[in-house]
């Protein structure tokens, strides 16, 4: 190979032509980052006057498309779409309206349905990321539609999340549920999310009631994951979801074996001060189960004693941690028997106990 | 017969150290172009809408364990611990660990964060030193000082992970500096993946940055030719190389200066290892572990959250740094032998070790001859000018990767602002492949010599006060 380079008639030839490319590349780098560099700053500048122009316009004119120019590149659509989500996150009522009409007045959100058909993935994804945030009730047609045409996962998940701000009723509901479990698990926070937005939609349509019958009806739907049903009882009571209280119940008598919809029916449970479940949960197998319960014992039980004060010696670290906290915050009594068993012969009942006492009760 | 010969293994020396050189820069030039469409990748999907939705968010995080080693840090571990304690984050423990310090780094500690005993019992997860004592600050009760016999900064890590209260720790140096809301980018990719098992951001220079009340204020390229050399190689290694490796699932460093790590993992694989090359240690040993086990997991490396730190000021200081990474990246390559060209553990093996192996570690043994055989070759009069000429091109050709990484960097994040540091930068691209290549080379030759030493050297700081 390096003969075939090196015996060449033309060698210097393609050594010449060699140098003189990198050289040209090297030099053009530099300059075209110079370039860049005055040609950002001064994009930058006017990105910040287009978002504060576009927010000012629409919190104080009552027809802000007025006082817009049109915007006619991507620059212009992406500082609009800015100042639009970021009154959207701050706004209600009038203000929020006049931003979401000008969503469709100034073609903001038809430019970003057509870079949703990008043919790169990461370009589709940003671009559901925008029109989600818009959360426009005219975009929910073309998030169904791009949820059944899209190949790649990453933007599946987009698509789904922005449905979920716009969802109307229990059908909505089993429709993203039936596209996340035939999509890999992500993560706890983006189901809950996910989760959290549509019971906040239909609360917004008084329609907070079709959450309780949706999570009736998958309670015993195989199909759907554990983790998925875990993830929509912490979303149904981090977004107070009401009625919630017989379906905690039934869901947590239905599942002894799993501890993941124990804990968040009992997490749940606990919020709307229901303690039933704690004393049971106190002897489960899995440690997280009796952990839960401990970390919510002091607040329903303080004649758990008995049961909490053998669990100074758990085989696990954090129950024993948790059932030392619990009973440093039950009171003087609690105390009491913290300040017994700094004596205990066990040693690892000695040492929580005696950290428990170092601790306020909180 | 033997002037043939002669004449054969002459030519194949010459083509041994150009071909050499061509695979680098291939490599190199193959690396930055994933570089780039990995860092374009993550921009699109890092909008700011993203960032303030999590910021917005705060209810949904993992609480964060950070753990700052610290053996004889008194001149910088007040302002470290500072700034750290200023971080955006909702849930957090600070974990400074003096490891057996002698300078009164704890002392230090005790006198501006007013230290008290505290009796929390402490898991042994992973093995390290004695603990002595673990201290709360009373002023901020998210501040944990572990005091221990000294055992290194693998050891030290330990320590602190056996401490920690929360799943994800992230092990920081003492003398650097995390900007406020590095945590928030590096935590919320393990929210965003469930198999992320660890993560690590930019490493940047502070040396000739402004820093004020714990932060850098104004950043700016360092004055001397040595430190802002450092500042070139860091955004080689960093945004061109470990962004490259991120799409070949091979990356092999989290720098131990500012790393992310899923704590159940970590203490899978039995913590961090002693030795002076901790932390690509423990990055092989966790890709070996998952590989072995079976574990779906994804090691990445994400351009975004930055950590400031001080590079050596002087040659002496520098020279001893890189014999050190030299001997711990052996020391790890050995330890995890068994993932050399070995197809059990994938591409992290064909591509991530075998590059560690055939170019960090052989390479410079063949730079070395190169620069030896060149000009014997020519005083025997049997240098082939043409190869020569193909080397020269080779040396460009590094030029121009050089240049690259500065483009990637000021391109897309434009941290330095003056034209003439960026020129400053390019410039060095090419200073770089005439001396100052050399002398790292030779270190690095001195430290395949005596790989088997174990000490870290004296480390000098200097305050990372207000002044430039």
């Amino acid at each position: 190979m390096p003969d075939l380079l090196t015996q060449s008639p033309d060698f210097y030839k393609y050594v010449f032509y060699g140098v003189l490319f990198l050289a040209a590349f090297n030099v053009a780098e530099v300059f075209f980052l110079f370039y860049n560099k005055r040609k950002v700053e001064l994009s930058e500048k006017r990105r910040t006057e287009l978002k504060r122009l576009a927010s000012t316009a629409i919190i104080t004119a009552t027809a802000p498309e007025e006082l817009l120019p049109k915007p006619s590149d991507n620059e212009e659509f992406s500082a609009y779409s800015e100042a639009i989500a970021s009154v959207l996150d701050s706004f209600e009522g009038e203000i929020a309206a006049k931003a979401v009409r000008l969503v469709d007045q100034l073609g903001i959100a038809a430019y970003y349905r057509r870079l949703a058909r990008h043919r790169t993935w990461y370009k589709r994804a940003s671009a559901i990321d925008i029109l989600s945030s818009f959360r426009l009730p005219s975009n929910r047609e073309f998030l169904r539609s791009a949820l059944h045409l899209e190949t790649v996962n990453e933007v599946k998940y987009r698509v789904i999340y922005g449905l979920s701000f716009l969802a109307r009723g229990k059908g909505d509901i089993l429709e993203i549920v039936a596209a996340l479990s035939a999509l890999p698990y992500l993560t706890a926070k983006y189901t809950e999310d996910i989760f959290y937005n549509a019971v906040r939609a239909l609360k917004d349509r008084d329609a907070a009631g079709d959450f309780g019958a949706f999570m009736r009806e998958v309670m015993s739907d195989g199909f759907v994951p554990v983790l998925i049903k875990r993830d929509m009882l912490t979303a149904c009571y981090d977004a107070s979801c009401g009625e919630g209280r017989a379906i905690l119940h039934d869901y947590y008598l239905n599942n002894p074996e799993e501890p993941e919809i124990l804990i968040a029916a009992l997490k749940a449970l606990a919020r709307i001060g229901d303690f039933a479940f704690i004393p049971a949960a106190l002897k489960h197998p899995d440690w997280r189960v009796r952990m839960t319960a401990l970390n919510n014992s002091d607040a329903c039980c303080a004649d758990l004693r008995p049961e909490i004060r053998p669990m100074l010696r758990d085989p696990n670290y954090h129950v024993r941690m948790a059932a030392a906290m619990a009973l440093r915050r039950s009171g003087d009594k609690g105390t009491a028997v913290l300040k017994e068993e700094t004596a205990s012969p066990d040693r690892f009942a000695a040492e929580t106990a005696a950290y428990a006492l170092t601790q306020e009760g909180r | 017969m033997s002037g043939p010969l002669l004449r054969f293994a002459v030519q194949l020396s010459q083509y041994a150290v150009l071909l050499y050189f061509l695979a680098v820069n291939s490599v190199y030039t193959m690396l930055i172009v994933l570089a780039l469409r990995d860092i374009v990748k993550h921009a699109y999907l890092s909008t700011s809408r993203t960032a303030r939705r999590q910021l917005a968010g705060e209810f949904y995080y993992k609480p964060v364990s950070v753990i700052v080693p610290a053996h004889n840090e008194a001149a910088v571990i007040a302002q470290s611990v500072r700034a750290l304690l200023n971080l955006h984050y909702p849930e957090f423990e600070v974990i400074v660990v003096n490891d057996g310090s002698e300078d009164g780094t704890l002392a230090v500690l005790r006198e501006e964060f007013g230290l008290k005993s505290s009796i929390k019992p402490v898991r042994l997860q992973v093995q390290h030193e004695e603990i002595q004592a673990v201290y709360r600050s009373t002023e901020y009760p998210d501040l944990i000082v572990v005091d221990k016999l000294n055992g290194g900064k693998a050891d030290a890590i330990n320590a602190g992970v056996n401490v920690s209260s929360y799943p994800i720790f992230c092990s920081i140096d003492a003398d650097s500096l995390l900007e406020p809301d590095a945590l928030l980018k590096s935590s919320k990719l393990f929210l965003e993946d469930d198999s992320l098992i660890a993560t690590g951001g930019i490493i940047r220079i502070l040396n000739g940055c402004r820093v004020e009340g714990g932060a850098v204020t104004e950043i700016a390229l360092p004055s001397t030719t040595l430190e802002a050399m450092q500042v070139l190689e860091y955004t080689r290694s960093f945004l061109s190389g470990r962004t490259g490796w991120n799409a070949l699932n091979s990356l092999l460093i989290i720098s131990g200066a500012f790393g992310v790590f899923r704590k159940d993992v970590v203490i899978a694989v039995g913590g961090y290892r002693r030795t002076v090359g901790e932390d690509m240690d423990l990055v092989m040993r966790l890709h070996r572990h998952c590989h072995e086990k079976g574990i779906p997991y994804r090691i990445l490396f994400v351009p975004d959250p930055v950590c400031w730190t001080q590079a050596p000021f002087t040659l002496r200081m520098l020279l001893r740094q890189r014999n050190r990474w030299h001997r711990g990246m052996i020391d790890a390559l050995l330890f995890n032998r068994a993932m050399v060209l070995n197809p059990k553990y994938g591409e992290t093996s064909l591509a991530g070790v075998s590059y560690f192996v055939f170019v960090e570690l052989f390479g410079p043994l063949i730079e070395l001859f190169g620069y030896l055989a060149i000009p014997a070759l020519y005083f025997l009069g049997m240098l082939s000018a043409r190869s020569f000429v193909l080397l020269l091109m080779a040396v460009l050709w590094g030029i121009s990767i050089n240049i690259g990484a500065v483009f990637l960097d000021i391109y897309n994040f434009r941290r330095y602002k003056r034209n003439s540091d960026i020129l400053r930068l390019c410039l060095l691209g090419a200073l770089e492949f005439f001396g100052y290549r050399q002398l790292m080379l030779l270190e690095r030759l001195k430290a395949t010599l005596t790989f088997r030493k174990r000490d870290w050297g004296q480390q000098d700081r200097r305050t990372m006060g207000p002044s430039k």
